[in-house]
């Protein structure tokens, strides 16, 4: 491993930190911080000259300063002659493409608050003012009144364009919202997935797993749930969102779950509200213990008080973003560690040998 | 065959420079938000049409830096996708200008790499002013056109300074001699500079004045005033060289950290700053700052850009 140079941003040092004890290579040492104006400053201390680079971060906490941080360390390594840079994303920045129809991720100044105050029981708090100068003169302005539709911009392109500029030969990313963001890069692109991880997380934490009904909480994700009922040999079951127009949704169940243990499957966690909703209709069905898993566990606004008031037993999301903060707000948050699954990609890649391996002979990991 | 209009699209960053720049023009900023998703991703969405507009989108690269950046490429990039005729993008302040060489080893060309976001994002002009070494104008592929607030400094030193004809342009360091006798020569002044000894690494390095300024006003000329600790420096060795008053003049007024206390310390009587970067709340805690208005001149830059006229002129005449 003598020509391999591993790196980590600021986002997930401790995720970098697990990966280099499990690959045997020390992380090289690397000073970041910012200047007074708040620029970043970044001084990799030891040569990478003729060397594989690896970069890890994370697509989390400050988002915007983590992703110019990874910029400005594949060009330092692009000035300072690496031979290959790899730039390694647990959790992919800016990967939700916003989508006008399915009203889910919605900016802080659009949310609907009764939705929101539904959420959190709480009837005085009101919704989180919106950031930005603009927001106010952009509330007064319906779209009825100059009869254009606005729409929200989609970062998705743009940043992968971005990172191929910084100088990126091969990107290793976990569990993309969308696989087809793939084909956005010219670049190699080798997707990994956290589901061997699941799985093993499944047989050994949940007593009567057997007995489970996997459930997706909405259409989308059915294709990433099923594939898990046929690994472990499982039942299935969909939670289905009917869109009655006006902010207004009923879900539904489809399949059965009544007197056995759950498990909601998702790919991530952000508002809580999916989850918080999803349970509350698992409950209703009978279902006996509830679980909610999912691969990136972002928690930001009330998510962790929905998800404490929510009939959910236990909640199990991997280490993609740092979890310590909130372990300490949620007893019932549990953390399955994907530190070894990737550094396994990273010695693989190295060597120049099969990953498909990796997600083929589960039983190994 | 309709002809397209300016469009007028503003950041977070400096929106009352964008307010002064669209009345200028006789227009209205364009509808647009921009804010943040609850995990910190920017949300840009835009209000109104941009297909086959010339659109400027005005954003310094002051404040929070990144976001401001991460703002103007998303913005960048969705009104490419929505079809406009032709996108500049406007920087007063230029992000990321003084790292722009390598210095050391693996020291990135921060300053390239944001050209080159700038061009991927699908910018297809740049404005911006005084930049800190104006071959990062090499950097793009796409034509730059970097202002000078020399002009307005000029009419500035001339309205505003008692007794400017009995005055002297000092460069605070080595690398602005170039910039200050600039100045020295259109008003017809004497012109001094600055040199930081070094004996050694690391040592509070001696300031020596090249010149002299017995009994004349000292007026400071720099491109940036970051921490200040450059022009507080400055101020006292004037001073104990003979100066009557020292003025300081500098284009982009970062003033971070403790820069406010420096200034309030020390023995300038005034700084001037020019608003490419916002200072409302800063002047409140610092009586000694004063503003020049440069969003003339990026109002005329747009409009010659968008007329097809030469902005060359701007170079050399203060606007009106």
């Amino acid at each position: 491993m003598k020509n391999m140079v591993l790196l980590t941003g600021s986002s997930h040092p401790k995720l970098a930190k697990k990966i280099s004890e499990t690959l045997g290579v020390e992380l090289s040492e690397c000073k970041l911080g910012k200047f007074s104006n708040h620029e970043t400053s970044v001084e990799i201390k030891s040569s990478v000259r003729e060397k594989h680079v690896y970069i890890i971060q994370s697509g989390c906490g400050r988002v915007n300063d983590n992703l110019i941080e990874l910029f400005i360390l594949i060009q330092a390594c692009r000035m300072g002659s690496a031979k290959r840079i790899t730039v390694v994303t647990p959790l992919f920045p800016y990967s939700r493409q916003s989508e006008k129809s399915q009203k889910k991720r919605l900016p802080q100044h659009q949310i609907g608050s009764e939705i929101m105050n539904s959420l959190t029981h709480n009837k005085e708090t009101s919704p989180t003012m919106p950031q930005g100068v603009f927001a106010q003169s952009f509330m007064g302005m319906s779209p009825a009144e100059n009869g254009y539709r606005e729409w929200c911009a989609r970062a998705g392109t743009l940043v992968s364009n971005l990172l191929q500029a910084a100088g990126t030969d091969h990107l290793i990313a976990m569990d993309l919202h969308d696989p087809q963001y793939q084909g956005f890069f010219r670049i190699p692109v080798d997707l990994i997935y956290a589901e061997p991880c699941i799985t093993q997380w499944i047989r050994s934490e949940i007593p009567n797993w057997r007995q489970a009904v996997v459930v997706s909480p909405d259409a989308g994700g059915a294709k990433r749930a099923t594939s898990i009922c046929n690994k472990l040999n499982l039942d299935f079951a969909l939670i289905h969102k009917e869109d009655l127009g006006n902010t207004k949704e009923s879900m539904g169940l489809v399949g059965e779950v009544n007197g056995r243990p759950a498990i909601i499957l998702d790919d991530m966690i952000d508002s809580g509200s999916t989850i918080g909703l999803a349970s509350e209709i698992l409950k209703r069905h009978g279902a006996s213990e509830i679980y909610a898993i999912a691969i990136h566990g972002v928690f930001s606004g009330p998510a962790l008080e929905i998800i404490n008031k929510s009939p959910v037993d236990v909640v199990a999301c991997t280490n993609t973003v740092p979890q310590e903060d909130f372990l300490k707000q949620c007893p019932k948050l549990r953390t399955i560690d994907i530190a070894p699954m990737l550094a396994e990609i990273i010695r693989r890649t190295f060597y120049g040998e099969s990953v498909t391996q990796l997600f083929v002979h589960d039983e190994h990991i | 065959m309709s002809s397209n209009s300016i469009r007028i699209l503003a950041g977070n960053s400096h929106p009352a420079l964008a307010k002064l720049i669209a009345k200028r023009l006789g227009t209205d900023l364009a509808n647009v938000t921009v804010s943040k998703y609850s995990n910190q991703e920017t949300a840009v969405t835009i209000g109104e049409s941009v297909r086959d507009e010339d659109v400027y989108i005005i954003q310094s690269g002051c404040g929070e830096i990144n976001d401001h950046l991460m703002e103007l490429l998303i913005l960048i990039n969705a009104c490419k996708t929505a079809s406009a005729r032709r996108i500049t993008a406007v920087l007063p302040c230029f992000p990321y200008a003084r790292q722009d060489k390598k210095d050391k080893s693996r020291a990135p060309i921060s300053a390239k790499l944001v050209a080159n976001m700038l061009t991927v994002a699908g910018a297809d002009h740049v404005i911006t002013m005084d930049l800190h070494a104006s071959q990062i104008q090499g950097f793009f592929d796409r034509p730059v056109d970097n202002l000078y607030g020399e002009p307005s400094v000029l009419r500035y030193i001339r309205e505003n300074i008692p007794d400017w004809k009995n005055a002297i342009i000092v460069s605070p360091d080595a690398g602005g001699a170039k910039r200050a006798t600039s100045i020295a020569d259109h008003l017809d002044l004497d012109f001094a500079l600055i040199h930081k000894e070094r004996k050694k690494a690391n040592e509070v390095s001696r300031m020596v004045l090249v010149g002299d300024v017995k009994e004349k006003v000292a007026i400071l000329v720099d491109d940036m005033a970051d921490t200040c600790g450059t022009l507080g420096l400055a101020a006292k060795t004037l001073m104990e060289n003979g100066a009557s008053a020292v003025y300081a003049i500098v284009i982009h007024g970062v003033l971070s950290g403790k820069a406010l206390d420096v200034i309030n310390n020390s023995m300038l009587t005034r700084v001037v700053v020019t608003n490419t970067i916002p200072h409302a709340e800063k002047k409140k805690l610092c009586p000694k700052l004063d503003t020049i208005d440069v969003s003339a001149v990026l109002a005329e830059a747009i409009r010659r850009t968008h007329n097809g006229e030469s902005v060359s002129y701007l170079f050399g005449h203060a606007t009106i």
